[in-house]
């Protein structure tokens, strides 16, 4: 009985379903076939066999009550299993343009006064709908999923739930029906048990007693839930435990709710009315308002505040809350309405939810993009909002590639607070802001002041940390050509693919390590300690490589938790490194590399943490800004921090000798490409070669996995499968 | 008389932005769609005339959801016959549908044509956003 997801019962034209075409497979037909049979052939010689007495010597109104309860359960049976349990059609690609890949991996809706998070699908592209649960069986997403039935081999959901739950209850009666006046038929024939009717009859009996265990408790067990107005993935993953559910209406109200419910219709397999309306210009325009005008006249700020308004609105809460900690599903990069100010929108819509507590950076390691949004090498959109920024941005750019990085971390604050407007909306909640905005806006905040303007917002509060995320990225932001990526954001394109988030979601501790502390003490974060381990000077050319190999080794690094914290960012920039861009980006990975393994190739004495971090971070900016000057003026850190030439082996000479050659190029190519909000997000270096570096901090952030060393080539397998090459 | 159009004029005007509306979820999981006004449309058309068509589309579709004795008595039919009443009959849900859909074409042919936008009906998309497309707007005779 094969389950399609185009009804066919249920009224209405249908097509043929548009859900991909999947592989057939016998085994998911077993129990379905095996339902089939033992209802069907049961029943048939029940009534064979043992109705005919029953007519005659008990009444005649057995069998066809029978009958009917049987028609009845064949009937429900028949819809639930053939009919489209309400699956969700995939979104287009216009639509989840609006939640691009900085969108957070959850949103949050209010359900009378209940925060719901909603969660992103990444195989159907949408923010799931409360209740809506994707099903891996049917590779869809279900409204009001309640599970997957093997037996009837489909999904049960909002449609078709109703059915199924009559088609318990008729079940459980038809089979203690069977089972009853199969009693009946044995007890008045106790002395002909030989007789072939009475052996069937038993049979029968047997087969209905050994099914009503489990039917007769799955039927209670959903009385129980439509009585409280929960679905089984809601029981079964504990969602109210404890809490309250937003769904329910009281048990009366839910029970008619399942009972006497319109038919929902179905959304797969419609015909499309194509809209037939004509459109031509000239268009009516309403008259503006003064205040309307001026608004236009001032563009940025106020135009930000607007779209930052309206993406609030449209979407609710963008915040997530989360304990989880998932793999962000960056939608691919804007293309398609070049020259739209989406980058205003997503940026002013970031920087407007100024993220009140350091969570907002709990996820920022997690984030690896392999690249979807890269190609944000080319973000029309955010260029816009770059664009905007491209006069401070050259010479913040200069200072940067100054000898004067302490300064910087006012401009860093800056950068950090714009970046995070920009930044990571998906990637698993809240991190979403940090760590996007610092990486994203590194190269084009002018040291945060515009960024001030631009978000119009004030950020007043950022925790030194992010300073730190911000320095790092801004180090790979300087070497990135283009865009800049922030970690978080190439985190979060890295983890688009479904594999990705799923491993993710998978490995990601939900434990919290992944949290602001986790940045602080970055030692007890697997991912930090991955990537700190990638860092880990343990072999002089590929440390990262190596040990990225392992996933996500829960060593600590030799070097400690000091270069724990740093690993993310860089090792995440080394790891994103792609073919195209591995000698463009390598060597300037290779050079904060190895500003890092110098740094903390003497015994981290000095406890991880933010300030350390920081210092690491502008060290290795100091390294990589100084390459060709003295070395040994060293940033601020106290502690491990040793330029000294003699330590690193002459490759790392040689690449440190180059990286500024790099930043300049960088530098200049930070120009005519100002990084925009939306080119940080891009993760995972999309796009230009030059990008390499800078995204490739995400995904080796969590979850790497190196590949074999090539010929002075390292692969580096970020979040999701994607293997960059970054040269040696 | 023959009059001569350019191609501009004959063809689509070209697709500027879309506007999503998404569902409001403020009551639970009924089909809701938020009435605030976008930021997007502001320069294309006046927000009550919007926030009217969101409310009518709200009603139509509370109209569609509700839980009265016109679906129960459909749902008891349908128990009766064996669901085979769904192969000939419409349910109470789609003739909604079918009113909103023309609705939706009418306020699409009256107010947001004009104005350079188009509705998709909701329906298209799962019932999950309501998509309004802006149109570029190009004068006529001005160059692609």
């Amino acid at each position: 009985m094969p389950s399609f997801s185009g009804g066919v019962v249920g009224g209405g034209v249908g097509g043929p379903a548009s859900a991909p075409p999947r592989p057939f497979r016998p085994s998911r037909y077993v129990p379905v076939s095996a339902a089939i049979t033992f209802l069907v052939g049961s029943t048939t010689l029940f009534f064979c066999f043992t109705c005919p007495w029953l007519s005659e010597y008990i009444s005649g109104v057995i069998p066809i009550y029978i009958a009917v309860i049987f028609l009845f359960t064949l009937a429900n049976f028949c819809m639930a299993t053939f009919m489209d349990p309400g699956v969700f059609p995939r979104a287009e690609e216009d639509e989840d343009k609006e939640d691009d890949f900085r969108a957070p991996l959850y949103k949050t809706v209010e359900i009378r006064s209940i925060q719901v998070r909603m969660k992103w699908c990444s195989t159907c592209r949408f923010y799931r709908p409360p209740r809506c649960s994707h099903c891996s069986v049917c590779d869809n997403c279900v409204e009001d999923f309640d599970h997957h039935c093997p037996w009837v081999n489909n999904c049960i959901g909002r449609r078709n739930y109703r059915y199924f739950f009559l088609f318990l209850l008729s079940l459980t009666t038809h089979i203690m029906d069977v089972f009853g006046f199969g009693l009946v038929y044995v007890l008045h024939h106790r002395q002909q048990l030989d007789t072939p009717h009475a052996a069937v009859t038993m049979a029968v009996m047997c087969v209905a007693g050994l099914f009503f265990v489990p039917v007769a408790g799955l039927t209670g067990f959903h009385i129980v839930l439509v009585a409280r107005g929960r679905t089984t993935n809601e029981q079964v993953t504990g969602k109210f435990r404890g809490g309250v559910n937003p769904f329910t209406k009281g048990c009366w109200r839910n029970i008619s709710h399942v009972l006497c419910s319109p038919l929902a219709p179905r959304y797969m397999g419609r015909w499309w009315n194509r809209q037939t309306v004509e459109v031509q210009p000239p268009f009516l325009r309403p008259s503006l308002t003064e205040a309307q005008l001026e608004a236009k006249v001032l563009d940025n700020g106020i135009q930000n505040d607007r779209h930052s308004s309206r993406s609030k609105s449209s979407l609710d809460q963008m915040e997530s809350q989360s304990a989880d900690i998932e793999p962000p599903p960056p939608p691919k990069p804007d293309f398609r309405y070049p020259g739209l100010p989406r980058a205003d929108t997503e940026a002013s819509s970031l920087l407007s939810e100024a993220p009140p507590t350091p969570s907002m950076y709990k996820y920022r390691p997690a984030y690896s993009s392999p690249g979807r949004n890269h190609t944000g090498v080319t973000h029309p959109n955010k260029m816009t909002r770059g664009e905007s920024l491209d006069s401070p941005s050259p010479s913040i750019l200069q200072s940067s590639r100054q000898p004067s990085y302490r300064s910087e971390p006012s401009s860093l604050d800056g950068a950090t607070v714009v970046g995070r407007g920009v930044g990571v909306r998906r990637g698993g909640g809240d991190r979403g802001e940090g760590p996007g905005g610092p990486g994203g806006m590194a190269g084009v905040v002018s040291g945060g002041v515009s960024g001030y303007s631009l978000a119009g917002r004030s950020y007043t509060s950022y925790p030194s940390s992010l300073v730190l995320s911000t320095g790092g990225s801004r180090s790979s932001s300087l070497r990135s050509a283009q865009t800049v990526h922030n970690p978080l954001a190439t985190l979060q394109s890295e983890g688009t693919t479904d594999t990705s988030y799923k491993s993710l979601a998978n490995q990601t501790p939900r434990n919290g390590s992944l949290s602001y502390d986790s940045l602080l003490t970055p030692s007890e974060s697997p991912e930090f300690e991955s990537a700190a381990h990638e860092l880990s000077p343990q072999k002089p050319h590929v440390p990262f490589l190596s040990t990225a190999g392992g996933g996500r080794p829960g060593v600590a690094p030799p070097g400690g938790p000091l270069q724990g914290y740093t690993s993310p960012f860089l090792s995440a920039q080394i790891a994103q490194q792609r073919e195209g861009q591995l000698l463009q980006g390598s060597t300037t990975f290779s050079s904060p590399h190895r500003a890092y393994l110098r740094a903390v190739s003497p015994p981290p004495s000095s406890s991880p943490g933010a300030p350390e971090a920081r210092h690491l971070l502008h060290h290795n900016q100091d390294l990589t800004s100084r390459i060709p000057r003295n070395p040994s003026s060293s940033s601020s850190s106290p502690g491990a921090r040793s330029l000294d030439p003699p330590v690193s082996p002459p490759p790392r000479g040689l690449s440190l000798t180059k990286s500024p050659v790099h930043i300049g190029e960088t530098g200049s190519q930070h120009k005519p490409r100002p990084v925009g909000a939306g080119a940080v997000l891009g993760g995972g270096g999309v796009g230009g070669g030059q990008q390499a570096p800078q995204s490739t901090s995400r995904p080796a952030l969590a979850n790497h996995t190196t590949s074999k060393p090539v010929g002075g080539v390292k692969k580096v397998t970020g979040v999701g499968g994607t293997t960059y090459e970054i040269s040696v | 008389m023959a009059e001569t159009h350019s191609l501009q004029d004959l063809q689509q005007p070209a697709v500027s932005s879309k506007v999503f509306v998404q569902r409001d979820y403020s009551s639970g999981t009924i089909c809701k769609f938020q009435t605030k006004f976008p930021s997007e449309l502001e320069s294309r058309m006046d927000k009550q005339q919007f926030e009217e068509t969101m409310q009518t589309l709200n009603n139509l579709y509370a109209e569609a959801e509700k839980l009265g004795g016109k679906s129960y008595l459909e749902g008891c039919l349908a128990c009766l016959t064996a669901y085979t009443i769904f192969l000939c009959m419409e349910t109470h849900y789609e003739k909604v549908l079918k009113k909103i859909a023309k609705y939706i074409k009418d306020q699409n042919e009256k107010i947001y044509a004009p104005r350079g936008l188009l509705l998709t009906d909701p329906i298209e998309r799962g019932l999950r956003v309501v998509e309004i497309t802006i149109f570029e707007d190009r004068n006529i005779g001005s160059g692609r």
